[in-house]
């Protein structure tokens, strides 16, 4: 029999993913077009702005992808393996044409 | 110290990149006994993703500003103005990639054709996207070489 579940961490880890690259993205143009405050900012708070967007982007992870298991009692969020493959593909797709687009 | 990070970058890179395809290639054509093989080598995708992280970061960070002087003076200034911040940036999201990946692979079974699915389409994003990482950086170092041929040449 074809079991067609996936796990509450699967899913809200693959959410997270298709969530964080996006604002990653979106993070990449805001830095790069408010270079006075956003990347001011990004420099002070560690020795590099692209170490303070890493940690941005890993702690939105984790945090989202914690959080996003937490719906519906702790079993998890209700949305079906094609939807969450769709997200993924989605958001690496448009992230990836956002920061190439940005730069050409 | 820099010559070594410099090489052991892409060296990391490309072997996450073969685990991804490892993973896919498996995948497709998964039964009961490739089930433990699938998972130990998304997590070593992961792993050997973050080592690239931290040491092609290290180089980065410390010692890409000379390179980056010369490629920006250099006739291929689009190596720094496009490539390396293109590779910069989407490295981060391949790095949240390839660290969902063993998070998928872990509750695959062989009768679970929705996380198969997903599995395929996850190390299926990771291959070229490392790939083109990898083509960047052959771009970047290029974009140094030809600037620094020129300096010696001095043109």
């Amino acid at each position: 029999m074809e079991t067609i579940e996936i796990g509450k961490y699967t899913k809200s880890f693959g959410l997270s993913f298709a969530i964080t690259s996006l604002i990653s993205a979106l993070l990449v143009i805001l830095k790069e077009t408010n270079e006075e405050t956003v990347l001011a900012w990004m420099k002070a708070v560690t020795p590099h702005h692209w170490i303070t967007h890493g940690i941005i982007n890993i702690i939105l992870f984790v945090a989202l992808g914690w959080a996003l298991s937490m719906p519906n009692s702790g079993q998890g969020l209700k949305i079906s393996a094609n939807a969450l493959i769709g997200s993924i593909v989605a958001s690496t797709l448009i992230s990836n044409l956002l920061i190439a687009g940005f730069y050409i | 110290m820099e010559t070594f990070l410099l090489l052991a970058h892409p060296v990391t890179g490309g072997l996450a990149t073969l685990a991804a395809l490892w993973v896919f290639v498996d995948t497709l054509n998964a039964g009961e006994s490739s089930v433990a093989r699938i998972k130990n080598i998304s997590l070593i995708c992961a792993i050997l993703m973050w080592l690239t992280y931290f040491l092609g970061g290290y180089f980065y960070v410390v010692y890409y500003y000379v390179d980056k002087a010369f490629i920006i003076k250099g006739p291929w200034a689009f190596g720094y103005s496009f490539f390396m911040e293109l590779k910069e940036h989407v490295f981060l999201m391949l790095l949240m990639l390839a660290t969902y990946l063993p998070v998928a692979a872990y509750s695959y079974v062989p009768s679970n054709k929705s996380v198969r699915k997903l599995v395929l389409w996850v190390a299926g994003l990771i291959v070229p996207t490392s790939l083109a990482m990898e083509g960047s950086g052959a771009v970047i170092a290029l974009a140094a070489k030809v600037a620094l041929l020129l300096k010696v040449k001095g043109v």
